[in-house]
């Protein structure tokens, strides 16, 4: 009895090797944990502070933000012995009273890597005092000492369960490095605005960006930011901090986004350092900019877009057009001057009610779907490839190839050429429909304000924009002294409409380029293809007149070719995956190192054969995707498991739309990407795993195959 | 068994509950550094009326304050606080404390009470300005309790910031910062500009008027 009390005496001894050390404040739970049970000497291994807060409370990141302090850990180890600083977790920002912190509710666990001494002998002891301070309203400053003693050996030995999932649970929530490049430029205000390279990604799909500085000084902690996606990537206009030093070589923090995916939000943080760029001065006074500092007034987004419509008379698309307004309004000058007025006044016109009917579309999609990116129409390769259409016709006619009065004369020409008043309305029309493709990387940023308006501001941002675009033409028309300046209608005319055909041919091949961008080379040969079928459609039209057979059978002619350029567009809408994967998926950015690419056939084919499949359907604008591959698939853990279970890997790209992977999402009831299954050899249906993923997930589905082939 | 330390309790912590609750929609926006200071006119603890106009001529510090605050308690409590109000004094500076925390909140005080800690704390300021609706702390951005201001003899902001450069409640670590606002003081009396002219301030959150949003 004696003996078995002993032994029982020396097994409870043996328990302080796994000792936490557990501070309880009033506010706060505090708990030293580790990673391991036993560690090897000079191995480093990680160590965390777990802070449970009381509800409603929070402690404070290592920024806290307007007023607050982080919490500090000093550490007291033996010699040879080295404890690394603390990797935070990822913050959330506190509006305590109009006043802005940042920090964590609930609990926070703060890792710290620890290297015992390479010539360890006997238990290793750690001990630290940390102190932090913790605010609901009230704030207390509280301080716990902590001492954790772990026994050592020459292997390292992992934490009972339980604490290794609190360590798993802990990584997640630090930041990973940030996949893309990032740089700040700084205005003349002093304010800067940081730029995240993160190209391709889709604005209607993320939400919450928020920057949150990693020190004190150079950036001001802000209530809100105002980021933009675009295709260039993330813009982040941020206010200078109090620091009066000059600004960094580096600006770092945490940025964290919220992605909606097609289960969900998932939220993303990421680590970045941002290098200083002395050529990227953000302009004082853009749209994107204004709206950062101060909330724009409505009154000062009207004068901006009235800008900026201004602005969009002298891009290279409209000028065209305007040049053909020019003509018209010389031979026009002889007339009267109520003539002249009602030419501008429809004119003007027909650029508002385009503009209109844009925002109309823009205002009703976002109703239906959720939201809009400007420049969502160049999504749709079918969209470029009818613009590509629209301009060469508009280049043939300028050329002289047709007449202006000709029948059929390409989309919007015929009526723009019926003069009068209702030729200024189509021409106005045709300026905007002109103007949107060649400008839209110009105005995103102007229109990024106005879409993410209520929608009368939106529909009125956008009014004032066409006004702006119409306003010289306005002007002119209600000033004689200007008309007087108008030179002579003659022989010049025709020349120099002839010559602005290739302005027109350079914005068709620029749109040819687009759809490149999205289809890979063959929409190159269907543009093109369709262009000869337009241009011999044309041919056949200038033929001749009258109501002979001939005639007709040229004109049933000229409609077969159309529509054959027109059926381009549906092969497009088939196949720009396929096409995209054909030139190398370069334009796409997965990456399929590892993987192959997935089929349905090749899918079936390696479930008949018994073996196991993991499939991960992902695209290039999917952050969440990228993030499960950095952290869970290409670990080099996974990979190894991977490998040795003779896994089939399999990976579809949705960067551009491909009916077959579509195909599959609807199946399973999914709308979209990351989507992940894993056939286990011999299952008869796959298992779809989360759309987070981490790598215990994967190695654990990896095991219990390998656990049933036994 | 042994390992499991005794969960300890902060100095501060039974006697200090700190009420920190600004409600106020607030915009922290603080006033340039090298720009004429936000005029002012308060009433102190004895009833007389300040108003920072009537200054120009002379170097003015300001001070937030909030006496259950224990960032405020520490520079009280290490007689720092009451040494550079003294020192300031004694060099013709005018030295403001300001009870800016609002009506309700703690750190609110009446005029005797601010008197009383006057007193207890054995502290010289030139005056004690009651702000119950926090309109100084507001002119002036502050966020935290002690947050400190020097206003040069023009009527220039040239320091906002900290009192001194290690954020922490304990009072041993006084002697080891480097005192911001001295250093400061130092240089605007020497015509000197203000090498480290705006500092990290640290402390208890201010607490704006609840009503004011």
């Amino acid at each position: 009895m004696l003996r078995f009390l002993a032994l029982l005496l020396a097994a409870l001894i043996a328990v302080p090797a796994f000792a936490q050390s557990v501070v309880q404040t009033d506010n706060v739970r505090a708990e030293l944990v580790s990673d391991v049970a036993t560690v090897k000497p000079g191995e480093p291994f990680w160590v965390g502070l777990h802070q449970t807060i009381r509800p409603k409370w929070h402690t404070y990141w290592k920024n806290p933000g307007e007023s607050g302090l982080p919490t500090e850990i000093t550490w007291t180890l033996p010699a040879g012995a080295k404890a690394d600083a603390i990797v935070w977790p990822t913050p959330a920002l506190f509006d305590i009273g109009g006043i802005t912190n940042y920090g964590f509710k609930d609990e926070a666990m703060l890792l710290v890597r620890i290297t015992p001494p390479a010539d360890l002998t006997g238990p290793l002891k750690i001990a630290a005092e940390a102190n932090w301070l913790v605010c609901e309203d009230v704030c207390i400053p509280e301080e716990g000492k902590f001492e954790l003693t772990l026994a050592s050996g020459a292997a390292a030995t992992p934490a009972p369960p339980a604490v290794r999932t609190l360590f798993e649970a802990a990584r997640r929530r630090v930041p990973m490095e940030s996949p893309w490049p990032a740089r700040y430029g700084v205005a003349k205000s002093g304010d800067p605005t940081l730029i995240i390279e993160a190209k391709g990604l889709k604005a209607d799909t993320i939400r919450d960006v928020y920057f949150f500085p990693a020190e004190w000084g150079a950036v001001a902690t802000m209530a809100k930011q105002t980021a933009s996606v675009t295709a260039e990537g993330i813009r982040i206009p941020l206010r200078k901090g109090e620091a009066k030093t000059a600004m960094p070589e580096r600006l770092a923090g945490t940025l964290v986004l919220t992605e909606k995916t097609a289960d969900g939000t998932v939220k993303q943080a990421f680590d970045v350092s941002a290098k200083l760029d002395p050529a990227f001065v953000p302009a004082p006074v853009s749209l994107a900019g204004a709206a950062s500092g101060e909330p724009l007034s409505l009154v000062q987004a009207l004068l901006f877009a009235l800008l900026g419509g201004l602005i969009l008379n002298l891009m290279p698309c409209v000028f065209p057009v305007l040049a053909m307004k020019a003509a018209a309004f010389a031979r026009l000058a002889g007339q009267g001057q109520s003539e002249m007025r009602r030419d501008g006044l429809a004119y003007t016109a027909g650029v508002l009610a385009s503009f209109a009917a844009m925002a109309a579309i823009v205002v009703s999609i976002r109703a239906s779907v959720g939201d809009v990116a400007w420049g969502f129409q160049f999504q749709s390769p079918v969209f470029s490839l009818l613009i590509a259409y629209l301009f060469f016709t508009v280049g043939l006619n300028l050329s002289g190839v047709f007449d202006v009065g000709g029948r059929l004369a390409g989309v919007g020409q015929g009526l723009v050429a019926r003069g009068g008043t209702t030729g200024a309305f189509f021409t106005g029309v045709l300026a905007v429909i002109v103007a949107t493709p060649c400008t839209a990387p110009f105005m995103a940023a102007a229109l990024g304000f106005a879409l993410s308006q209520p929608a009368p501001a939106t529909v009125a941002v956008l009014l004032a924009m066409g006004l702006g675009l119409a306003l010289p033409y306005l002007a002119l028309s209600f000033t004689p002294a200007l008309q007087r300046l108008m030179p002579r209608p003659g022989a010049w005319m025709d020349r120099l409409r002839q010559f602005l055909a290739f302005p027109m041919y350079a914005s068709a091949v620029w749109m040819i380029w687009v759809l490149t961008q999205q289809t890979g080379s063959d929409g190159v040969l269907y543009a093109l293809g369709g262009m000869i079928l337009i241009a011999f459609a044309v041919w056949l039209l200038r033929l001749g007149g009258g109501a002979s057979l001939g005639t007709w059978l040229r004109r049933g002619l000229a409609a077969a070719a159309v529509l054959l350029a027109f059926a381009a567009t549906l092969k497009l809408e088939d196949g720009p995956a396929t096409a995209a994967s054909a030139s190398g998926g370069q334009t796409s950015g997965v990456n399929f190192e590892g993987w192959e690419r997935f089929s349905r056939a090749r899918m079936a084919e390696a479930v008949a054969a018994g073996q196991p499949v993991f499939v991960d359907f992902t695209a290039a604008w999917c952050i969440t995707c990228l993030v499960n591959e950095r952290v869970a698939l290409e670990t080099p853990a996974t990979k190894k498991a991977f490998e040795q279970a003779g896994v089939v890997k399999l990976k579809g790209d949705w960067t551009n739309r491909d009916d077959e992977i579509t195909g599959v999402l609807k199946e399973v009831g999914r709308a979209g990407v990351p989507l992940y299954l894993f056939w286990a050899p011999g299952a008869a249906a796959p298992k779809i795993l989360p759309q987070v993923l981490t790598e215990a997930m994967i190695l654990s589905e990896l095991s219990s195959i390998q656990q049933t082939k036994r | 068994m042994s390992n499991f330390s005794v969960p300890r309790r902060s100095l501060f912590l039974g006697s200090v509950a700190l009420a920190l609750v600004p409600a106020a929609a607030f915009a922290t926006s603080s006033p340039d550094l090298g720009k004429p200071a936000p005029l002012f006119t308060a009433v102190d603890s004895n009833g007389k009326s300040w108003s920072l106009a009537d200054l120009k001529g002379k170097v003015v510090v300001l001070e937030t304050t909030n006496h259950d605050c224990p960032y405020v308690r520490k520079h009280y409590n290490g007689k720092n606080m009451q040494a550079q109000q003294r020192e300031a004094a004694a060099k013709g500076v005018v030295w403001l404390t300001t009870a800016s925390n609002a009506t309700g909140e703690q750190g609110a005080v009446t005029p005797a009470q601010a008197n009383d800690l006057t007193r207890s704390r054995d502290a010289a300021p030139a005056a004690v300005l009651i702000d119950p609706q926090s309109k100084i702390a507001r002119a002036y951005g502050a966020t935290v309790t002690p947050h400190m201001y020097i206003i040069d003899a023009k009527g220039v902001l040239v320091y906002k910031g900290g009192i001194d450069s290690i954020p922490s409640s304990n009072v041993a670590d006084i002697p080891k910062a480097t005192q911001y606002v001295r250093v400061a003081l130092d240089e605007v009396l020497a015509g000197k500009p203000v090498t480290q002219a705006s500092t990290q301030a640290y402390g208890c959150t201010m607490k704006y008027p609840k009503t004011s949003t």
